[in-house]
């Protein structure tokens, strides 16, 4: 993946490690912005590119376990590499478990960090794709009238149209007709493609 | 009277000459009979308080003996019965020997002479020193030998006392152990927590260094042969230092804590014996109200007396300044099903209100020979044991410190 076509973004209180981590990250061609404060991050607009976090621990106010819970009740799927002067072994199960990608004790050498970024950059593509995804399945889905949502979930469950009918106490014809719509406005052809879709969505529709 | 016995007939005089002399005589006899009677009476008293002196001293666990001051070598005159169960000699090895001959080979021979000395000179001796019994067995002796004077002043008698002292001392030295290895273990913590908050304050610009000196590198990649050298220097001089801080956090890792239910109270009652000189020798009072009823907990012995002995001796510093008040108090208690607590209350000089926010940090220190490592140790020991630890000021002066500690689980179901 190509440095400029991403972000790194570096959160640590101490100004010199910062300045020294973004001259660093520029002379291998990526795009950074540094933060001395979880505020001033959470603060920041992030573009829609693929984006990592070098994040110290140590923090004022909210340091970075509290920045990493923040991030992931707000879904910001940015991946983390934690960097501490002060690390241990509880720390570091505690930040994997958490789903960092790295925990780099300071200081680290520019091949462990890059190492760490590339995968984290990586990742974040990958994760990027996926909610580019979500988020057009889900924009197709509000196009949905209420009776063609009704019948999308019912379909999404497995159902055939005649069992859809018969529940819905409607002519099958008028299942078919809905179904048709669901299908074009879900941009899909066959059935399978639309459950997979509503699997995606995060819709297992449990419906009673 | 004269005329009297003129006209009185001889006969008559007689008589009365000799009822007279009856009656004095038989006065005479009352009066000498009282007196002997009295004689008798004080003999009796004097035997009485003879006998209760002596049995007082034949029963005291004191080891007392008298020396016949007149006689050269001292010979030993009395023993009463601790004497001899002390000494481990039988009567007959005592009686009429001279006191020093009991002074085996063992025993250290200037302080033998030291005591003749005094004696010769005529004066009292004190002492603690360590003595053998008949039977090689080793105890402390805590001798005090007086002169006793007869009317005239000169001195006839030596009396002596001498103590066992052998438990106290083994008593003394078990607490002096403890706080030793209290004390040592204290500095161990301190000394690793120090050097694992230097670590991080260095690790700082250490990682600015080598990023700004790789990024320089970078920039320079294939230019400028002489800076890529220098920079490599920098490089390897920071990953030197960098080597340097880990070989240390590994030299002092803290030892593993070892957790067991624990007695919270016994806890705060070995702690505090282990510094009560410092409390008492100050005139400072402590209070204990500590609930007996409270069910176990689970944690470090040794780190946990940490935390005490550090909270305690800041609440008896904090009361070096005034006068008036020294109380300290300490208190165990329940707070909840799950949760016991531990108050350490002083009426010292209370904690400024700028300070308190800094007060559990590293390295904050408001005495002038303090590291700034006590309270916030403390406070991670506390953490660790799944506690919290909390300074607040009392409103009548002073500060007090609250720590909480969850019940021991294995223990109390």
């Amino acid at each position: 993946m190509s440095p400029t076509g991403s972000m790194v973004y570096v959160v640590d209180d101490d100004v010199s490690v910062c300045r020294a981590l973004r001259l660093l990250l520029k002379s291998h061609g990526f795009r950074a912005e540094t933060f001395t404060s979880a505020e001033g991050f959470l603060g920041f607009k992030h573009p829609k590119i693929p984006s990592c976090l070098i994040l110290d621990i140590r923090l004022p106010n909210i340091n970075g376990f509290a920045l990493q819970e923040i991030m992931c009740q707000r879904g910001i799927v940015t991946p983390i590499i934690f960097i501490t002067g002060h690390g241990n072994i509880p720390m570091t199960v505690r930040a994997m478990k958490a789903g960092a990608i790295d925990f780099l004790s300071k200081p680290f050498t520019a091949k462990d960090l890059l190492q760490s970024i590339a995968l984290a950059l990586t990742r974040s593509q990958v994760q990027n794709k996926k909610q580019a995804e979500i988020a057009k399945i889900k924009k197709c889905i509000s196009t949905l009238s209420p009776r063609e949502l009704e019948v999308f979930h019912l379909v999404a469950r497995g159902m055939l149209n005649k069992q859809i009918a018969s529940k819905r106490g409607t002519a099958l014809q008028t299942i078919k007709v809905h179904r048709g719509r669901v299908m074009q406005k879900m941009q899909t052809r066959t059935v399978t493609e639309l459950i997979r879709l509503a699997q995606k969505a995060g819709i297992t529709s449990t419906l009673d | 009277m004269k005329n009297k016995i003129k006209k009185l007939p001889l006969k008559r005089i007689t008589r009365i000459y000799l009822e007279d002399k009856i009656r004095q005589q038989s006065d005479e006899l009352e009066t000498r009979g009282g007196q002997l009677k009295k004689g008798a009476d004080r003999e009796k008293l004097a035997h009485e308080q003879i006998r209760i002196q002596t049995k007082a001293i034949e029963s005291t666990l004191d080891g007392i003996f008298i020396l016949d001051a007149k006689e050269s070598g001292f010979p030993v005159v009395y023993a009463n019965p601790s004497f001899f169960t002390l000494t481990g000699y039988s009567k007959s090895e005592v009686i009429g020997k001279s006191y020093f001959s009991l002074y085996g080979f063992d025993t250290n021979k200037s302080i033998s002479e030291e005591i003749q000395q005094a004696l010769r000179e005529g004066k009292s001796f004190h002492g603690e020193m360590l003595r053998f019994k008949k039977n090689g067995e080793k105890f402390w002796s805590f001798l005090r030998i007086a002169p006793v004077r007869d009317s005239k002043g000169a001195i006839t008698h030596y009396v002596g006392i001498k103590t066992d002292t052998t438990l106290m001392k083994k008593r003394d030295s078990e607490i002096e152990e403890q706080r030793e290895e209290l004390l040592h273990v204290t500095r161990v913590g301190k000394l690793a927590e120090f050097v694992s908050s230097l670590a991080h304050e260095i690790s700082q610009p250490l990682t600015a260094i080598l990023s700004y000196a790789q990024a320089a590198q970078r920039m320079f990649k294939d230019k400028e042969p002489k800076l890529q050298e220098i920079l490599q220097y920098i490089i390897n001089d920071n990953q030197r230092a960098t080597e340097v801080i880990r070989r240390l956090r590994v030299l002092l890792k803290k030892s593993k804590p070892k957790f067991e239910s624990l007695n919270i109270n016994t806890l705060i009652n070995d702690t505090v014996a282990l510094i009560l000189p410092q409390i008492t020798s100050n005139n400072k009072v402590i209070h204990f109200e500590l609930d007996s009823n409270l069910p176990m907990i689970y944690g470090d012995r040794i780190q946990l007396q940490q935390v005490l002995l550090n909270l305690i001796s800041n609440s008896l510093e904090a009361m070096e300044q005034s006068s008036d008040s020294r109380e300290l108090s300490v208190k165990s208690f329940l707070k909840d099903s799950q949760t016991v607590m531990v108050q350490v209350r002083d009426s010292g000089c209370g904690i400024p209100e700028e300070n308190m926010k800094k007060l559990f940090t590293h390295f904050f220190t408001s005495k002038p020979d303090g590291l700034g490592m006590g309270l916030s140790i403390s406070r991670s020991i506390v953490e660790a044991h799944g506690g919290h630890l909390e300074a607040e000021n009392n409103v009548d002066g002073g500060a007090t410190f609250n720590f909480s500690l969850p019940i021991s689980i294995k223990e109390n179901v």
